[in-house]
């Protein structure tokens, strides 16, 4: 018993997928299109008259069944159609009317054609494809939108009357308007004052022409600091006096310049080359002074009148360099 | 005392000169590291003479030298165990790499050290910090040992960073380059003395110095080179620089130097610093410090112990040089 009760939906099962497979390739055949599209119509404003260059407007209308969409992949790609016609525009409505759908298609062509007399020309057809989508599958219509004829003409006739003169051929240019130049001058002024201004900006403050600023004089500063502490207790004043000098140093270099640095330091700053020895004694006191713990000694070697020396020997230095 | 000795580090200096041409400056900082009693790491590129520089190291210092090679498969037991069959189809511990020489181990070279696994790292840590291992149901000391270990900066696949624990416990981080002097380039290759490494580093003359003693002299060291109440400052100055760059008005081109710094620069590492300049201080003559001497290790002992957030992690081979350069130039001395 356990073994013939699955045996029935699998049956069922089986009946509808053969039902599936037959029944699949009926839902996409167009076979039905004609009795899907009910009428293909286009119609012209003015189909005749045309000249070289005019612009033709033409309308296509189709009448399908109101489940029916057009496949916009299949409308014609604006471009060349043959050698005297293109296709400028393609506008496209939808809308349903009294049990049906109807599509309506706006074409705008441009003829190339130098016509000599006047004659009539085709305009090919194209087809389109109209799709009814539905949860069994798609449906689709194929329509083929009909070829129709365009009258086109001369612009002149063939063999015009003799002139004297070639250009008496040619119409008269047309005339221009006076144009004023006033507000043009005055927005040029108006612009290149703002630029003027933008450049002194930018000049500010990038230090250019004017706005460069003059190298300071650290020595000469540091001079100044140093003459003006007077009555400090002594070794207060030498320790002061060392690191006035140091700082000068370091300013003018831009970093801290150590005792080991003091040939950098000159091959940098050749202006100060002729202290060199002045400044090797310095550097040889200040170490002792400040990290040799030895303030007194240093003091002793290198007195400080010998760094006001120094320091009025750099300051020169460096007003000259 | 130790001025003999200071004539005996330029007599160690000048040996392993011998093997190394163009390096004076990495010999310089590994004879410090010597005598600051610190491990070290060198970076470089391969082939520069990293090994053939530690080779002369352990010859020109004396006493035992072992070497082991880091692999993806290394396990810390590796290091302390040699397991084997014996002859008779037995298996045989006996005691590995690490403890071969026991006590008299004095140079202990870990080669392609981020090859190996963390738990490797793990027990090397000990190693470091404590100079001991456990092994065999005792306890195993190290008095002399130093630690050296190498990384090759190039490749980066298979390899296992090294705990930021682990970079603190080196003194230096030494990066080791190929020489620049076209004389000295010429000379390493096509001199046949530098072809044969054994022949090179054997002509290194042994034992200059006495490893058993140097443990003391660092100490003595240490105790002999004086700090000034300034220079002290311009340390604990130079260490704010580093650790907030922006607040002492380090300013680099394209990073914000306000939320360059995620840490480190730990109090051991300013310590170490501090080591090393005292070192250097004794082998330039002096018997005080003065800021050069703090600059001229300061890259080598502080680099590696900066860290950067973690997008600028990738650039730190540049961004911390830098940094270190920039506070030189910034923080005054005195």
């Amino acid at each position: 018993m356990g073994a013939r009760v699955p045996a029935l939906p699998l049956a069922g099962l089986l009946a509808g997928l053969l039902a599936g497979v037959l029944a699949a390739p009926l839902a996409l055949t167009p076979g039905t299109a004609a009795a899907q599209v009910r009428s293909v119509e286009v119609r012209s404003p003015r189909p005749f008259g045309i000249f070289l260059g005019d612009l033709v407007e033409a309308q296509v209308e189709i009448l399908a069944d109101p489940d029916f969409r057009l496949q916009r992949a299949t409308l014609p790609q604006p471009g060349p159609v043959t050698y005297w016609l293109d296709l400028r525009a393609v506008a496209v409505d939808e809308a349903p009317v009294a049990g049906a759908r109807r599509v309506r298609l706006r074409l705008t062509y441009q003829s190339f054609y130098a016509a000599l007399d006047a004659r009539t020309l085709e305009v090919p057809g194209f087809p389109l494809t109209l799709a009814s989508e539905a949860a069994t599958g798609l449906t689709t219509a194929a329509v083929q939108v009909p070829v129709w004829s365009l009258g086109v003409s001369p612009l002149r006739e063939v063999q015009p009357q003799r002139r004297e003169d070639p250009a008496e051929y040619l119409r008269p240019d047309g005339s221009g308007g006076r144009i004023d130049p006033g507000p043009d001058v005055a927005a040029a002024a108006g612009l290149g004052a703002l630029a003027g201004l933008a450049a002194l900006a930018l000049a500010h403050d990038r230090a250019w022409g004017p706005f460069r600023q003059r190298p300071g004089r650290p020595f000469a500063a540091a001079l100044r600091a140093l003459r003006r502490q007077t009555g400090a207790e002594p070794d207060q004043a030498y320790r002061a006096a060392l690191l006035a000098l140091h700082r000068g140093l370091d300013e003018t270099d831009g970093r801290r310049v150590l005792a080991d640095d003091l040939g950098a330091f000159l091959a940098r700053h050749g202006a100060f080359r002729g202290q060199a020895a002045g400044l090797a004694r310095f550097f040889e006191a200040s170490r002792l002074a400040f990290f040799g713990g030895r303030l007194p000694a240093a003091r002793a070697a290198w007195p400080l009148s010998e760094a006001e020396a120094l320091l009025a020997r750099l300051a020169a230095a460096e007003r000259s360099a | 005392m130790l001025t003999d000795w200071r004539a005996a580090a330029a007599r160690f200096e000048a040996e392993v000169a011998k093997a190394v041409v163009g390096q004076e400056r990495a010999i310089r900082l590994v004879t410090i590291a010597v005598f600051a009693r610190g491990h070290v790491m060198l970076e470089g590129d391969v082939g520069v003479g990293k090994t053939t520089l530690l080779r002369a190291v352990a010859r020109a210092l004396g006493g035992a030298y072992e070497r082991v090679e880091g692999t993806v498969d290394m396990m810390p037991t590796d290091l302390i165990y040699n397991t084997y069959l014996g002859p008779d189809g037995r298996p045989r511990v006996d005691p590995g790499p690490v403890l071969a020489r026991a006590e008299d181990l004095s140079v202990f070279f870990f080669n392609e050290i981020n090859r190996a696994r963390p738990q490797v790292h793990a027990l090397l840590l000990r190693l470091m910090a404590e100079r001991s291992v456990q092994a065999f149901g005792r306890t195993y000391t190290f008095p002399n040992l130093q630690v050296f270990a190498d990384r090759n900066r190039v490749e980066r696949e298979e390899t296992f960073e090294l705990p930021a624990a682990a970079r603190d416990r080196f003194l230096m981080e030494i990066g080791l380059e190929a020489p620049r002097d076209a004389a000295v380039r010429r000379s390493l290759v096509f001199d046949p003395r530098f072809h044969d490494t054994d022949a090179l580093v054997g002509a290194v003359a042994g034992g200059v110095l006495d490893h058993a003693r140097i443990g003391g002299i660092a100490a003595a060291i240490q105790h002999a080179v004086r700090a000034e109440p300034s220079i002290e400052a311009y340390v604990v100055a130079l260490w704010d620089a580093l650790v907030r760059p922006a607040e002492a008005g380090i300013r680099l081109p394209g990073l914000d130097t306000a939320t360059l710094v995620q840490g480190g620069a730990s109090p051991r590492g300013v310590a170490f610093l501090v080591r090393a300049a005292r070192v250097r201080a004794w082998l330039e003559g002096r018997d005080w410090l003065v800021p050069e001497d703090v600059r001229a290790v300061f890259t080598e002992v502080m680099a590696h112990r900066v860290f950067l957030e973690p997008v600028h992690e990738l650039q730190r081979g540049a961004i911390v040089p830098a940094l270190c350069r920039a506070a030189f130039e910034t923080v005054p001395a005195p």
